[in-house]
């Protein structure tokens, strides 16, 4: 590489969406986006090169006026080096920023139980701010916690997670961070990952391994383990081993649920991949520019193609080139009957993917694979490059090219209100979600959801039929969610669920000059609703 | 670092925390049907605690304008630096447009309230054009999700309900009880006291959760004739702004009444200070007492025959409500030996005596020492060394005490959040039917052999 993209000298992250010009808003064609993203431009700029000035450096964004609950850095922050075995975290923050972990506590064990590793709980703690905190500082009530996390959990490494309180009174935890360190003896990470920095989540992924790459992987590796290769990851299940033992490859899972250990050697990879570009981007590339462990440049492992094409560049890093064709021919032939069937299940069936970016564009492959039409698609965000910005890494161009265009494809973060529209404009039998709030909306308009907890079901070729045998069991619950549907309200007025722009709030502003009479049971005034249908 | 560097005195640290913060009393609000909370936070805040009160307790799940469906303001730099009351404003305008509510209430969280956005006043715009839109102050940094839940209710009383002048309703009674979510049976827990207090003879305003007729209901408060607060201390509060406005009296009953024996005291308690006809309680009680015993003199043969070992000895930790409640049922119903009680919920100091004078008094001969410590770190090390003497020991803890009921070889049995083995619908542990439930629970597990 000419030009190196990160910058691990800063403790801080640059957003993803001034980095990579990220946004959470559109709505189109996916060929559309896939051309104004001018991802070969963004690209050139990455690598170096010199691009021409064009329309590609600002992406159109629709923004909207009406948010919902949602996700923020510090949560995926707190899901990522939360999720150590021998690291603790550190919230610095009121208690109320730290409500997650307990389910972040459940992954954990569900990604233990998954990776064969012992159970424990993670080890969290939180300096548990109140107001007077605010106003005179809460740096002692920091170096208070940090020798709290030493005594309680002895651990390889210290994280303080930055939250907006903490940001907004000006807590300076880069230099309380490095003061503590040499009396506790062990890395202390800052991580600058409060919830309003970012318009998404995404950016603490790479707070994450930002800070892990700059305090815990090694920096002059004594050794190179030629059989390891780095998969940048969440909870899932081991199914990459299983893929690349033909290889001759062990696989070194980042983040949940690693060791200190483990992470320390990703330097000693002989190259890193990922089940997301855009949750991989960030480490892999870092990895690749300031360690010297190549990246994969290749399409996700989703569906045949992509799978191929990913074990083949994983091949050519490893030399195994020959083993990967042999591996690839078998497994095209071991899964053909079974494919060959679902393929005649899901006949005239159509589905809608709703996930992060990268992952929506590796389980629409895998639909289309089992020969389920997809109309619509729902992107929290959209990276119009990621940071590797490799030629075979553009997510969305791949998955049109491949198996055709999506003629509603929306980016929209978590807006459940959107969702009558979505559904209404597009034809589908299911729905497969990954992020909590949407599944449940879904449901009460009739349409069953499979939320994707464990993110690794649908890599390889047998995860295309591992999805297939999961569909059969979604559709079957619709009749649970014709239910809902036939008995149950959703919060919604009857002017917004006439509507069929799931941005006609962006789209006609002065809508909201118009606001409908007041109804007010206390004074007396406008039809009682609510109540009467309750 | 050698082991005497380290400060020993008690720091403000919580690992495993046991509540969320003020800002999740967001689902006081989701509580009453037909309204619908407005999150004036950042984004991240309203998952946090819908993750921690819905989903990691019980998986009890949401309904109309909560968890996803909840407006939020999902605030960001921009805001911090020029203030965020335009971008409240676009959200409330949007909500009123796009949402079907009764009542819309704005709880603002930390950011908000430091960088000293004026949301009162926007918000009383609103309200003077008409809509019913209350605004409460829900830092996070000011309290728990207990105090967050006592502030809104006083918020949709003082912006919402407003003065009254008319007369109050002799044996209409406003029921404050569990918090919703936050106590995870809240919705069986609350049919089962108001149908209690209904055979009694009172007519019951039910304020949260199946029961609760919107907020129509929230507007009858002041011609209840009075308030009664069935917890330990969350309500309280509550009910004295009620007294002080309205001049409304309250009746608090710490304890929440499991069992026949405590649920008759509990109704003659609450009958003598109404002063209503005591024939329809007693003949209430009676035949109640008829159904109960009927039920428990079958267990009755189970609990003496069944010889493959069941719990004697049981640590419990949990908030206030719940700690003295099944504590109390089960030393002074069943007999089962208290050998650690630990209240977690953070109970203001002012109430923190009547709770260990309860405790004392739990059952005759029985004096339980009990404990207050909310960092769940403390809380696991003081239940892990408990030496339980014999057999399998019970724990009625929450999931972040799995692994020390699998290094004890104790029944875990989850009652407060986090609660990620158990899945609620309509349960109730409290009253006549719910005591019969928790007896089913309990030894439903000891007899599979878990």
């Amino acid at each position: 590489m000419a030009k190196t993209n990160i910058n691990l000298n800063m403790t801080s992250v640059e957003n993803r969406e001034y980095r990579l010009g990220t946004i959470i808003g559109w709505d189109g064609k996916a060929s559309d986006l896939i051309k104004e993203s001018a991802y070969d431009e963004r690209s050139a700029k990455k690598h170096g090169g010199c691009a021409s000035k064009g329309s590609g450096c600002k992406l159109c964004e629709l923004s909207s006026p009406l948010n919902q609950e949602t996700m923020c850095s510090n949560a995926i922050v707190q899901c990522q080096v939360g999720n150590l075995t021998d690291c603790a975290l550190i919230d610095h923050s009121p208690i109320g920023c730290s409500g997650e972990n307990s389910k972040f506590n459940l992954s954990m064990h569900n990604g233990l139980r998954r990776r064969g590793k012992p159970l424990q709980n993670t080890l969290n703690i939180s300096t548990n701010l109140k107001e007077k905190d605010m106003v005179f500082g809460a740096s002692e009530k920091l170096r208070q916690t940090i020798l709290d996390a030493k005594e309680r959990f002895n651990p390889k490494a210290i994280f303080i997670g930055m939250a907006c309180a903490t940001a907004i009174i000006g807590e300076d935890i880069d230099s309380i961070a490095e003061e503590m360190e040499p009396e506790v003896g062990v890395p202390i990470i800052p991580l600058h990952c409060e919830g309003f920095r970012s318009k998404h989540w995404s950016t603490g992924f790479d707070v994450a391994f930002h800070g892990v790459l700059r305090q815990i992987v090694e920096r002059r590796p004594t050794k190179k383990q030629n059989d390891l290769i780095n998969i940048v990851a969440l909870w899932g299940s081991d199914y990459f081993s299983e893929m690349l033992a033909p290889l001759g490859l062990r696989v070194n899972y980042l983040l949940d649920t690693a060791s200190f250990e483990e992470i320390r050697q990703a330097s000693e990879a002989v190259a890193t991949a990922t089940f997301c570009d855009t949750l991989g981007g960030y480490m892999a590339t870092a990895l690749e520019e300031s360690f010297g462990v190549p990246q994969i440049d290749a399409p996700q492992p989703y569906g045949i193609k992509g799978t191929d094409a990913w074990l083949r560049a994983i091949a050519k890093v490893v030399g195994k080139e020959k083993e990967a064709e042999e591996y690839i021919e078998s497994e095209h032939k071991r899964i053909a009957p079974k494919l060959a069937e679902l393929r005649e299940f899901f006949k005239g069936k159509n589905g809608i993917v709703m996930t992060g970016s990268a992952y929506a564009h590796g389980l629409i492959s895998v639909l289309s694979e089992l020969g389920i039409g997809h109309d619509a698609a729902l992107v929290f965000h959209h990276d119009p490059v990621y940071d590797g910005g490799g030629e075979h890494q553009d997510t969305l161009k791949e998955l049109v090219e491949t198996y055709g265009d999506i003629p509603h494809y929306t980016v929209s973060k978590t807006r459940a209100f959107q969702l009558p529209q979505l559904l209404k404009r597009a034809k589908t039998d299911f729905l497969l979600i990954r992020h909590p709030g949407l599944a449940s909306v879904a449901g009460h308009l009739g349409f069953p959801t499979l939320t994707m907890g464990d993110e690794h079901i649908p890599v390889g070729y047998q995860g295309i039929l591992r999805i297939g045998e999961m569909l059969k069991g979604v559709i079957s619950r619709t009749k649970f969610n014709q239910v809902l549907k036939r008995n149950v309200k959703l919060p919604y007025s009857d002017w917004w669920l006439s509507q069929d722009d799931p941005f006609y709030l962006t789209h006609h502003p002065e809508a909201l000059e118009d606001l409908p009479e007041p109804r007010n049971l206390k004074l007396g005034i406008g039809q009682k609703k609510v109540s009467e249908s309750a | 670092m050698s082991e005497s560097t380290i400060k020993r005195k008690k720091s403000n640290s919580i690992s495993d925390p046991r509540y969320a913060c003020a800002v999740g009393a967001s689902h006081t609000v989701v509580g009453i049907k037909g309204a619908v909370p407005i999150a004036n936070c950042s984004p991240g805040c309203q998952l946090k605690q819908t993750a921690f009160l819905t989903f990691e307790n019980g998986f009890q799940g949401s309904i109309y304008a909560g968890a996803g469906n909840m407006p939020s303001a999902n605030s960001t730099e921009n805001d911090i630096v020029f203030g965020g009351i335009k971008t409240l404003d676009q959200l409330i305008k949007s909500t009123l447009k796009v949402f079907d509510g009764d009542l819309y209430v704005v709880l603002t969280g930390c950011v908000g309230g430091l960088i000293g956005d004026d949301v009162s006043t926007l918000v009383r715009n609103y309200r003077d054009l008409g809509y019913p839109i209350v605004s409460v102050d829900t830092a996070g940094f000011k309290g728990n999700n207990l105090f967050g839940h006592e502030e809104v209710v006083n918020a949709i009383v003082d912006q919402f309900v407003g003065d009254y002048k008319g007369e109050r309703k002799k044996g209409l009674v406003n029921l404050w009880f569990e918090t919703p979510y936050y106590n995870q049976n809240w919705r069986g827990d609350y049919q089962e006291i108001a149908r209690i207090l209904r055979g009694a003879g009172f007519e019951v305003n039910v304020l949260f959760g199946p029961e609760n007729n919107g907020v129509v209901d929230w507007l009858r408060i002041p011609e209840a004739q009075f308030n009664l607060v069935i917890s330990p201390w969350v309500g309280v509060r509550n009910a004295e702004h009620l007294e002080q406005k309205y001049g409304q009296p309250f009746l608090h009953i710490p304890e929440i009444p499991i069992g026949a024996e405590a649920t008759a005291a509990f109704i003659r308690k609450v009958v003598e200070f109404a002063g209503i006809d005591k024939e329809q309680s007693e003949k209430f009680i009676k035949e109640e007492n008829q159904i109960y015993y009927y039920y428990l003199e079958h267990f009755s043969e189970f609990f003496a025959e069944y010889w493959f070992g069941m719990p004697s000895e049981f640590a419990i930790t949990a908030d206030s409500a719940y700690t003295l409640a099944y504590t109390k049922f089960l030393v002074d119903q069943i007999g089962l030996i208290p050998r650690k009680a630990i209240i977690s919920d953070d109970p203001p100091q002012k109430f923190r005596k009547g709770i260990e004078d309860a405790f004392h008094n739990i059952s005759e001969g029985v004096d339980v020492e009990v404990e207050f410590e909310e960092d769940g770190y403390l809380i696991e090390k003081s239940i892990k060394e408990v030496k339980f003497s014999s057999g399998k020991p019970l724990i009625l803890a929450s999931s972040w005490e799995i692994n020390i009921a699998n290094e004890k070889n104790a029944l875990l049995f989850e009652i407060t959040p986090p609660s990620s083995e158990t899945l609620i619908i309509n349960r109730s542990f409290v009253g006549y039917k719910g005591a019969l439930n928790l007896l089913e629970k309990i030894y439903s597990a000891s007899v599979g052999g878990k």
